[in-house]
């Protein structure tokens, strides 16, 4: 979008005010006045193809860039603001009050025949931004632009949840939920529900931590029962009592709402069903699992029976390999 | 089984007292751009010196802010919708602006806010500062004396899904301390580190259990901490996420050593403690600790100095005399000095304040 205003003045006010001030600045406006130096209107170009995208603004006289130029390295971005601002409007329902917004940080600067403005952030879909380049002494000069939103339908599901085994002990801690694509925070618990069969979903089962824990690329949630839910004898637990009851059906959803990295929902809603058998005190013991090695001359996996589920996550990251490598699959 | 023991057993693994190999040298602050992946925790040190802890590289950056000009007295902050004046100055919409943490710096008494702009894996963390004209600004990090502090991580490369959320970091003289939970292990750790930056030791851990218990129900996360102290004593007081107020010794956290934590307060199930401050009214210590669920509360200290150990099982809250303050919707709290608090709170239509508050 371009809009185009009346040419005005050549120089910024607050540039000449600050580095000259008044006296100097009206001498110069005088000057200015009696000069053709607005041989073509302002305007204003969006260069959002490039990265990183900018802001131009195009219509200088080759005298007035040479004066920009010249004071360009000792420019506040307050001192760029009043000549050239862009703003990410904010439509929430305060903005409609008289909070000010401040303008978009970034850096400016003058090349060949324009003045150009390089915001220190990607611009964000969605977003509406708004330029505004004020020229000494004339009418603004605004324009409008705004990359698409995205529309693209939902993609990112739930690929599995672990522990995959359907029984499970009564003092189970902890399940992963495993994504096909990268995820966003800050709302995960809203979406993951536990009930008990033919029940109300359970208040509160999980333990809600701001920092949500998530692995570096964000496909992998680690959910935690309320670990004060799991101990008897303390507080939480005769509270509210016990998350799982041996003997019990339980179902944990994923609801379909949770968002993914790009902000879309779900492709579908995600549901685990869990049978809880009796607690399990007992720490894993290797001298119990199975080991078949695989055939002499077959590329045949080495396939190890553990004798009960195993956390995912340690059994990947614990099971090594004689020369240190890592292994490139395991079950959950 | 012994029930509701509530002496939390504090064991070999996870206060790793970091004792600096010996000879090896403070790390020296030097000019430059610390690479922050994340910002998720804040602390001030001595000097203007911020301390911001780094989950993503497990890491502690102190950063020099150079914000050293004394605060006048009088001074406070406040920014309505600091969320979208935020969002405003980084280009994007309030909904992709995470305010990790906040910590008000003692000497000039400007606010400073971890913040992630997006939500997903490719957030980008931003240092914020309000100064007592309540206009946030971008602390510019291209060019400024650092020194960094990695945490040990027991398993690196490409591959590793393991991280250690830091859950909350403070400093007490000359130590950084540090609070983590893991995303694999279930298991609760709180580090410290000697500043000046030494060479992090893996030292020796403390992993604090519940005394009649064993194994991995035993653990529970530290969400929120603050040092502080008793006579010549210093003390840690550590918000657990599911479970108590628990006070312990700091001399006490010897490598190896096996410490006896003290549950002062029970505040209930569901209840989150999100930030906790110490300071000093007429004379005598309190404790201000932020909740989701139970807001406000306030605790003299000289009742946690002198609070009889829960050791039976309790109904409802029990323990040390609190007092309910009624700040409505604090999400984020940290003290200016002994008569203010800074807080970040909800207001309306999506917004959150942050505000100066006389402390009560």
């Amino acid at each position: 979008v371009i809009v185009r205003a009346d040419p005005p003045p050549f120089l910024a006010k607050g540039r000449t005010a600050v580095r000259n001030g008044g006296k100097s600045f009206l001498i110069l406006v005088v000057l200015a006045a009696a000069l053709p130096v607005w041989a073509q209107p302002f305007t204003i170009h969006w260069r959002t193809e490039s990265r990183p995208a900018a802001v131009e603004v195009e219509g200088f006289t080759p005298e007035s860039l040479r004066a920009l130029e010249r004071t360009a390295g000792t420019s506040s971005a307050a001192e760029w603001q009043r000549m050239l601002a862009v703003f990410a409007q904010q439509e929430d329902a305060t903005m409609a009050g008289a909070i000010a917004m401040p303008p978009m940080a970034g850096t400016w600067s003058v090349q060949r025949d324009r003045l150009r403005f390089e915001p220190r952030f990607p611009l964000a879909a969605g977003v509406r931004y708004r330029a505004e380049f004020v020229p000494a002494g004339g009418a603004p000069v605004v324009s409008y632009f705004q990359l698409p939103a995205d529309n693209a339908p939902p993609s990112t599901r739930v690929v599995q949840v672990f522990p995959s085994a359907a029984k499970l002990p009564e003092n189970q801690l902890k399940f992963y939920i495993q994504f096909s694509a990268p995820m966003s925070r800050r709302s995960v618990y809203e979406h993951v529900r536990l009930r008990q069969d033919g029940g109300d979903p359970i208040e509160l089962p999980f333990l809600e931590l701001d920092e949500e824990l998530w692995d570096p690329a964000m496909t992998r949630l680690t959910l935690l029962i309320d670990p004060g839910r799991i101990k008897r004898g303390v507080k939480p637990q005769e509270d509210e009592g016990a998350v799982f009851e041996v003997g019990k059906s339980y179902t944990l959803t994923i609801g379909a709402d949770c968002r993914d990295a790009a902000g879309r929902p779900l492709r579908e809603a995600f549901e685990k069903k869990i049978q809880i058998v009796a607690a399990d005190r007992v720490s894993p013991d290797p001298k119990r699992w199975k080991v078949v090695p695989p055939a002499s001359g077959t590329r045949d996996g080495l396939v190890v029976d553990f004798d009960e589920p195993l956390d995912h996550a340690l059994a990947l990251r614990l099971l090594a390999r004689g020369d240190g490598r890592r292994w490139k699959k395991a079950s959950g | 089984m012994n029930k509701s023991t509530s002496f939390l057993a504090i064991s070999v693994f996870a206060l790793a007292l970091a004792l600096p190999r010996a000879g090896a040298a403070p790390t020296e602050m030097k000019a430059g751009k610390p690479e922050l992946k994340a910002a998720n925790q804040l602390a001030f040190g001595p000097d203007g010196i911020l301390f911001v802890a780094d989950t993503k590289s497990a890491a502690i950056f102190a950063i020099d802010t150079g914000d050293t000009k004394r605060g006048a007295e009088a001074a406070t902050v406040k920014a309505e919708a600091v969320n979208q004046k935020i969002a405003a100055l980084a280009g994007t919409s309030a909904d992709q602006i995470v305010i990790e943490d906040l910590a008000v710096n003692p000497i000039s008494r400007n606010a400073y806010l971890a913040v992630s702009r997006g939500k997903g894996p490719d957030a980008i963390p931003l240092l914020v500062r309000v100064k007592t004209d309540g206009q946030p600004e971008l602390v510019t990090l291209d060019n400024v004396k650092f020194s960094r502090a990695d945490l040990p991580n027991p398993v690196a490369g490409p591959q590793n899904q393991r991280v250690e959320a830091i859950t909350d970091l403070a400093y007490s003289d000359g130590r950084v301390f540090i609070a983590g939970l893991s995303n694999e292990e279930f298991a609760s750790t709180l580090r410290s580190v000697a500043f000046p930056f030494t060479t992090v030791d893996r030292g020796t851990s403390v992993e604090i259990y519940h005394g009649a218990h064993g194994a991995f129900e035993t653990r529970s996360p530290v969400r929120t901490f603050v040092p502080y102290k008793v006579g010549n004593e210093s003390q840690l007081l550590a918000a657990y996420t599911c479970t108590p107020l628990v006070q312990f010794a700091l001399d006490d956290l010897k490598p190896g050593a096996k410490v006896m934590g003290k549950t002062i307060a029970e505040f209930g199930a569901g209840n989150r403690p999100l930030d906790m401050i110490v300071y000093q009214k007429d004379g005598k210590d309190y404790l201000l600790l932020a909740n989701n669920r139970h807001g406000i509360l306030k605790v003299a200290a000289d009742q946690i100095s002198g609070a009889a150990a829960i050791t039976k099982q309790v109904a409802g809250t029990q323990g040390v005399k609190f007092e309910k303050i009624d700040w409505a919707g604090v999400t984020q709290l940290d003290r200016m000095d002994d008569r203010y608090a800074v807080v970040v709170r909800s207001g309306a239509a999506n917004a959150f304040n942050l505000e100066t508050l006389a402390l009560p």
